[in-house]
């Protein structure tokens, strides 16, 4: 079978750098060649974007297609809160069937093996296929969920892969009655009912869990960190369309709800020789201080409330188990994240009773602007797509800033602190230690298609040298 | 049910093949079975597969083979996936037995491919190989 070593070049790294005495001299995330999908999209008509981008990632083509289709909104001439109340309504709902299916996928199959089985475990354990045969149930459950997640997308894309939804300033097609009802009732797939109440037993799960494994679920990999999300106007989590907000380890404000179009003024990208990642900070902060964690729990740390009930009771819990300050415990990002699918399937289930989610869209009246800028909350955090068109509609200019990008100082850190604590001063480096690293690396829900533009699958690769430069220990991931 | 699963993306060159296989063969008569594309399988394929009688995966190949394509059974993989968000076909089968408790026939149609730039179409040398798949596979019609 294809070796993804060698399929499409590029790779994420870790490197730990021994001393002579055994200690960790240097601990690094990075990633290795790097493929400019900002070259390739340059020349083609803006409104080809939010299409070309589909290809970006195969994990998460559906986000990029928002993404784009928000920045390319604008350059057609229409700013989100122009767009008809029906075409905001169908793109929601992509956007929660994709968060929906995308946290199921990573947590009952990327974090579930670690979870039910400890890191120390086998590596023939921490596979999906030893979930599937001791936790049949769950892995059932979890494919079901990304089937009801999927089965929306299709239903809202026309295809499951490379369909449309959006089109500049409105949606490509009408969603139909009886599409709707499919997800209202059980079907092949259960309900949108049973969806919710599934979203709240894994709920439970994870706090029951948490209840019995607060030692190191508290502990590992945890550091402090600024956090960044989109905000509503009222402060609340907004995944699809807001502001932008950051705190700080300690919770003091550091961007106060502003503006999408504003990125460029508050963010700058730093540049290391050893990465072809690049690193965002806020410019006031600067390169040291500015950078912060995305994704859920982030998300959750700078938003005051959640829109629905049910998601809102356990925001409440999660924020009171830290006193109400930042949450910087990096395990607790799967609880988070849990939170997020209970939010998104109560969301999916109040659109899908929208009675003008039905509505045929008409676009409306635009005059052409020569730039866009889109921003959401994908399922690993901020997505920034930034495009520029001369007068006839061709793309000059494309800027992208992925989740995984944002959280390339974060894992660093992430990956220091496994190397500090586990790492450090051992006689030999097992397994199960090098397994840790990717344990703190996980919680982040990493894509690396997505963070090297490369439209190809990233291999992970972690290796421990000595002082001499001799390789003492190393793994080789299918990629992540 | 007989199932065709193209894996790959066609923006970038040879990595395309297996999308390309089923848009070709689909247009040939007798061809019948269901075809459907993925950039990389996904758990619910196994959901999917446990509902056919026969499934092939087609997939591009980063390797010389001798030919220019291999069709070959495929093989039930229970421990070769680590928990990432790609599964190679083996792990499906896998999955497919532990949670719905059937096994499907499977095989594997790889075709060597030797571009993977960021662009559409297929290099030349990728065309004249899906050629010789395509005419091998042909001989399998009705299907
Ligand atoms: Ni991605």
């Amino acid at each position: 079978m294809i070796d993804p070593v060698t399929r499409v070049e590029g790779h994420g790294r870790v490197t730990v750098q021994l001393d002579e005495a055994g200690n960790v001299d240097q601990a690094r995330f990075h990633v290795v060649e790097f493929r400019g999908f900002e070259r390739f999209i340059q020349g083609h008509p803006y409104w080809e974007a939010p299409l070309l981008v589909q290809r970006l990632c195969g994990i998460c083509p559906v986000s990029h297609h928002l993404a784009a289709a928000k920045a390319v909104d604008q350059i057609y001439g229409v700013d989100p809160r122009d767009l008809h109340p029906t075409a905001t309504m169908i793109r929601r709902l992509l956007h929660y069937a994709q968060l929906f299916q995308s946290h199921a996928l990573h947590f009952f199959y990327l974090a579930s093996p670690d979870l039910l089985f400890g890191m120390e475990a086998p590596v023939e354990k921490r596979s999906v296929g030893a979930v599937a045969m001791e936790h049949g149930d769950l892995a059932r459950k979890g494919i079901q969920m990304r089937q009801f997640g999927q089965e929306l997308i299709k239903a809202l894309a026309g295809k499951k892969i490379h369909g449309i939804t959006a089109v500049p300033g409105g949606i490509h097609k009408t969603f139909y009655p009886e599409e709707r009802d499919y997800f209202l009732s059980d079907n092949v797939t259960p309900s949108v009912d049973t969806m919710i109440q599934w979203s709240q037993e894994v709920v439970t799960f994870i706090k029951d869990y948490h209840d019995k494994n607060f030692m190191w679920l508290d502990s590992f990999a945890s550091y402090p960190s600024g956090h960044l999300g989109l905000v509503g106007t009222d402060g609340a989590l907004e995944l699809y369309d807001g502001r932008m907000r950051a705190i700080d380890s300690r919770g003091e404000v550091t961007l106060n709800d502003v503006d999408n179009d504003s990125y460029l003024k508050y963010f700058g990208e730093g540049v290391e020789k050893w990465s072809y990642m690049k690193f965002p900070f806020l410019r006031h902060l600067g390169r040291q201080h500015g950078w912060n964690r995305v994704g859920p729990l982030a998300r959750l740390n700078v938003c005051d409330s959640i829109s629905t009930p049910l998601a809102n009771a356990e925001l409440r819990e999660f924020k009171a188990y830290t006193n109400g300050r930042p949450n910087n415990h990096t395990m607790h990002s799967h609880w988070a994240r849990l939170i997020e699918i209970l939010h998104c399937a109560e969301q999916i289930r109040n659109l899908l009773n929208e009675p003008r989610l039905l509505e045929e869209v008409e676009r409306p009246p635009v005059s052409r602007r020569p730039e866009g800028i889109g921003i959401i909350e994908a399922p690993r955090g901020t997505l920034i797509h930034h495009y520029k068109a001369d007068e006839k509609g061709s793309i000059t200019k494309c800027n992208l800033i992925v989740s995984t990008t944002h959280n390339n100082e974060p894992m660093n850190r992430a990956v220091r602190w496994v190397a500090k604590n586990v790492l450090d001063q051992q006689k030999a480096i097992t397994d199960g230690m090098l397994n840790q690293v990717e344990v703190a690396i996980r919680a982040y829900d990493p894509c690396l298609s997505c963070a090297t533009h490369a439209m190809g699958q990233m291999p992970l690769k972690l290796t421990v040298f000595d002082a001499d430069g001799a390789v003492v220990a190393e793994h080789v991931k299918h990629p992540v | 049910m007989r199932i065709l699963i193209g894996i790959g993306n066609s923006g970038r060159n040879d990595d395309g093949l297996g999308w390309v296989f089923l848009d070709r063969i689909k247009q040939e008569a007798g061809f019948s079975a269901d075809i459907e594309y993925r950039y990389q399988l996904q758990v619910e394929d196994a959901e999917l597969i446990s509902r056919a009688k026969h499934v092939i995966f087609v997939d591009s190949y980063h390797g010389v083979l001798p030919g220019g394509f291999k069709f070959e059974p495929c093989k039930v993989a229970p421990d070769s996936v680590f928990t990432s968000h790609v599964l190679p076909p083996g792990a499906i089968l896998h999955l497919c037995r532990e949670l719905y408790g059937k096994k499907p026939g499977a095989d594997l149609m790889l075709i060597q491919g030797s571009s993977w730039e960021l662009h559409s179409g297929l290099s030349p040398e990728a065309e004249i190989r899906l050629g010789r798949a395509l005419e091998f596979f042909r001989k399998k019609l009705p299907f």
